[in-house]
């Protein structure tokens, strides 16, 4: 008796020693020194939630996406993108080559419905991640080139991660949200894959959600409206500067609107507090709302370029037309191309001003990146018609035709097909642009946007003879930890759209350089050493110019003034955004 | 009256089936699949992409899915599941439906609260000067297209919402403090929500109705029997309502069976505008992701409404027109 006494006296004596995460005072422009409380952030979603469960949820905003908002090993410092342990109680010690790493957990964490939050949560979640039955969007994310990362329990409030190489990325993939043991643990030890995926659809009862993060569901009509409120043992382990329990808010709310134009109106009339502005013509809205005095609201226009960007890949597997197999092969066409794109023009006249010109695979928002990249000689091929003539002309094109086309020995016209996707209006316009300049140094580009879905079948087709000649297309999405695409630049994986024949074999020694070099920065744990490596690939990269890279959209802020408790300016970006909801507050 | 909904019943399987292989192959004619868009993510290997075909089971011949899909169907009433929401299809629309009925029978009101006086009116005051007002103001409701101003009526409410504070709803089916309201408080919340887009639906659409029932008035009204009647001094009321109206609308109700389907198909573009939660925003979303049974599982459903609803127009004609027998 007397040491079961001790050992709940000890153990309550642990909880309440635990220290909490404290979120710097940094993070905010504006300091809560009101100690404002309660009030609810009304955000909104452009399409419907699909499912409360965290295994086979695939969307952008999602349901268990917003509840685990805070819940993660590790976090990166907006500051200066560092890994800070949240629900890690430190760093984790590194050991074996950098490849195993043991993390102890922040004690005193509780999950929405007062359990204890421990280790086999962790476990838990990874065997169901990796059960392929199960379809986790995350499934990928704990391999690493196809070898698995192994998780292991060493006690309640231990972890141990041993990956199969060195990664870069480790901390990143250590960051999953733990989902709790006794619900999910539970249902597979009985059921396995089939059990997971039947928990949690949206007609599941909101007061049976169980969330680890800063957020728990209260309500969720179809169609209509998600709202969270916030997990009350969230604020045991996370506090402000001063020591104050978050988040500040009591709820945090989705609209769903099916339309921009809606999510527009709602935003108008003052019914959400936020709007992801993109179009010249809705800024243009929502800045005569403010000056007219009909809304009060903050707006910042390109704050920074968006983690994603426009691009046109030419084919160099046709075996069927080896003359066209051979163009597209020779880097003096794809230079030419390059610096036919009038990147200023797309930019103003697709994006209505509102963009960034784009010379790399890396983002420009990866600024760390791109900057060293470009200091190493990373070559852009910018906007210069007679430099493309030149480098055509290099190539055998010096005769026009009567129609002003360029035409080889034997008379046949410099022309390829260029295909987009029909109906994504900003890369028709970037197409059209594309073939206009074009033709002013008499290339024909036979522009054509076609079905989405068929496209995507060419670009990703296998074989000698793939079918199409230029594609352009967008990609978005990465991290500022290494900002080059897995399935991207090693040959033989399926984007690596340029050059994807049946054996999967590079072509030239620069792809095999950029394979090279993907996988040892991938592993190289010092970010200045990876910066260099990654400088090194946008510099083989450039010069190669397997893809043409044209624009990116901006990112754009604009937030109700009843809101306070944003990032500083010169936090917000794309990746981070404008806030973190947990210091966010209502004035 | 019982053969004949035997007969209709052994001739609505042939429909179905027939109408099933349709909807299943037609929509699998497109190219591409539900996972196309994940080949385009940097993210997702090509082993994952065909983890996941197995378990939504693309990776059979088009026609073994169909025969699991009718197997499922048939015997145990599952309609498949939802690739997007990896759920049954039928909970999913479920109350997509239900929102789309409130949101269509306020506008079935509406339609013929507006469309009957006014034909009815053109009719008797055939090429008077308000029926001509009338007939140009609907038609160019009717040409202009309907999403344009559903949009032009948001911009008006939003400038007045600016101009006077009043709380008039632009969107959605309920405020955001619905839960906390009283019942009464709650119905009248929703109704807010409704009369709106359920108006400007009813404008945009009755200019057809309206030329329709103007028409079908004027042919009766000179027919003999009218005059007959008029001729023996009944009251001019109960010429046009009792004995012109009637029967004019014989036609109208034939077409009434269409309005079943038509309850659940939703509202169309306006669900869209005004970000309604009907079925019409599920559906265009599904179609773009390719969600293959949620879209078949709904075609076959109003499907069977359709064959029903007409069941019942016959069945209505009968009782309209005791001339028409049914069996």
């Amino acid at each position: 008796m007397k040491k079961a006494l001790f050992l709940a006296l000890a153990m309550t004596a642990t909880t309440s020693l635990a220290a909490p995460f404290v979120y710097p005072a940094a993070w905010t422009a504006d300091q809560n020194t009101a100690n404002k409380r309660g009030g609810e952030f009304r955000n909104y979603t452009l399409s419907d939630f699909k499912t409360m469960n965290p295994f086979t949820s695939a969307e952008a905003t999602s349901i268990p996406g917003t509840m685990e908002l805070g819940a993660g090993l590790f976090m990166q410092d907006p500051r200066n993108n560092e890994f800070i342990p949240k629900m890690a109680d430190g760093p984790a010690v590194v050991s074996n080559n950098n490849k195993r790493f043991v993390v102890k957990i922040r004690p005193g964490m509780k999950f929405s419905d007062g359990q204890a939050i421990t280790a086999d949560d962790w476990i838990t979640t990874w065997k169901i991640h990796t059960d392929d039955k199960v379809g986790s969007n995350s499934y990928d994310s704990f391999f690493i080139n196809d070898k698995p990362i192994v998780i292991k329990k060493l006690n309640d409030m231990t972890l141990q991660f041993d990956f199969p190489t060195q990664s870069s990325t480790a901390l990143s993939i250590m960051s999953y949200t733990p989902w709790p043991d006794h619900v999910f643990g539970k249902a597979y030890r009985a059921g396995g894959a089939e059990a997971v995926k039947k928990m949690w659809g949206l007609g599941t009862d909101p007061s049976d959600i169980v969330s680890p993060g800063m957020w728990t569901m209260e309500s969720y009509k179809a169609g209509e409206r998600a709202v969270f409120k916030a997990n009350k043992f969230f604020g045991e382990w996370n506090k402000d500067s001063k020591g104050n329990a978050l988040p500040y808010l009591d709820k945090y709310s989705f609209r769903i609107v099916s339309d921009l134009n809606a999510g527009l109106a709602a935003y108008l009339a003052g019914q959400i507090d936020s709007f992801g502005a993109s179009k010249a013509d809705d800024l243009a809205q929502i800045k005569k709302a403010i000056d007219a005095g009909n809304l009060k609201s903050v707006l910042k226009a390109n704050v920074s370029p968006n983690a994603t960007s426009s691009w046109i890949v030419f084919n160099w597997n046709k075996a069927g037309d080896p003359a066209k197999q051979a163009l597209f092969r020779d880097v003096r066409f794809r230079r030419a191309m390059s610096h036919i794109a009038n990147r200023q023009a797309m930019v103003q006249l697709a994006l209505g001003g509102l963009g960034s010109e784009v010379y790399f695979s890396t983002y420009p928002i990866f600024k760390a990146q791109t900057d060293a990249g470009i200091a190493a000689g990373a070559p852009q091929y910018k906007y210069d018609l007679a430099q493309a003539s030149k480098l055509l002309a290099q190539m055998g094109y010096t005769k026009k035709n009567a129609q002003g086309y360029l035409t080889d020995k034997s008379g046949k016209v410099l022309e390829f097909n260029l295909a987009t996707n029909a109906g994504n209006n900003v890369r028709e316009q970037l197409g059209r642009i594309f073939a206009d300049e074009a033709k002013k140094v008499g290339v024909k580009v036979n522009f054509t946007p076609i079905d989405f879905n068929a496209l995507v079948g060419q670009l990703t087709a296998k074989g000698e003879n793939r079918p199409f000649d230029a594609i352009l297309l967008g990609l978005s999405g990465g991290t500022n930890i290494w900002p080059f695409g897995v399935n991207v630049v090693p040959c033989g994986t399926n984007l690596h759209s340029y050059n994807n024949p049946s054996d999967g074999k590079c072509l030239t020694s620069q792809e095999q350089l950029m394979t090279k070099l993907y996988y040892q920065g991938d592993a190289e744990l010092n970010t200045a050493k990876r910066l260099a490596i990654g400088a090194q690939l946008m510099k083989t990269e450039g010069e190669l110019q397997p893809v043409v890279y044209l624009v990116g959209t901006n990112y754009h802020v604009t937030f109700n003034d009843r809101l306070a408790g944003e990032y500083p300016a010169d936090l917000m970006d794309a990746y981070y955004g404008s806030r973190n909801v947990a210091l966010t507050f209502i004035k | 009256m019982i053969p004949f909904l035997v007969r209709r019943f052994f001739q609505a399987i042939p429909t179905l089936l027939l109408a099933s292989v349709l909807i299943f192959f037609v929509i699998s004619l497109a190219p591409g699949d539900f996972l196309t868009p994940a080949r385009l993510n940097p993210g997702i290997s090509p082993e994952q992409i065909a983890n996941l075909q197995a378990s939504f089971g693309l990776d059979k011949p088009i026609w073994v899915q169909y025969l699991y899909w009718m197997n499922n169907m048939i015997f145990h009433g599952d309609f498949g599941l939802s690739f997007q929401y990896t759920q049954p299809v039928l909970p999913v629309i479920w109350p997509r439906i239900v929102n789309s009925v409130w949101l269509v029978l306020l506008n079935l009101v509406f339609f013929y609260a507006i469309a009957i006086p006014i034909g009815v009116y053109g009719a008797v005051r055939q090429n008077s000067f308000g029926d001509k007002a009338i007939n140009v103001v609907l038609y160019f409701l009717l040409g202009f297209p309907s999403f344009f101003l559903f949009l032009i009526v948001i911009y008006f409410i939003l400038q007045i919402r600016n101009a006077t504070g009043w709380d008039i709803p632009i969107g959605g089916m309920t405020s955001n403090n619905h839960d906390q309201l009283s019942t009464l408080g709650q119905i009248w919340d929703v109704l807010k929500h409704l009369l709106i887009p359920a108006a400007v639906l009813a404008i945009t659409d009755a200019a057809g109705l309206t030329r329709v029932i103007r028409g079908l008035m004027l042919e009766v009204m000179r027919s003999d029997y009218i005059r007959t009647a008029r001729a023996k001094g009944v009251s001019e009321r109960s010429a046009i309502w009792k004995h012109t109206f009637r029967n004019a609308i014989v036609p109208i109700v034939a077409g009434i069976g269409g309005l079943l389907p038509a309850a659940i198909s939703g509202a169309g573009f306006v669900e869209v505008v005004y970000a309604y939660p009907g079925i019409t925003p599920m559906l265009l979303t599904a179609i773009n992701a390719q969600d293959l049974y949620l879209i078949a599982g709904f075609t076959v459903i109003s499907t069977v409404l359709l064959i029903i609803g007409n069941a019942l127009s016959d069945i209505l004609l009968a009782v309209v027109d005791p001339r028409i027998k049914v069996g």
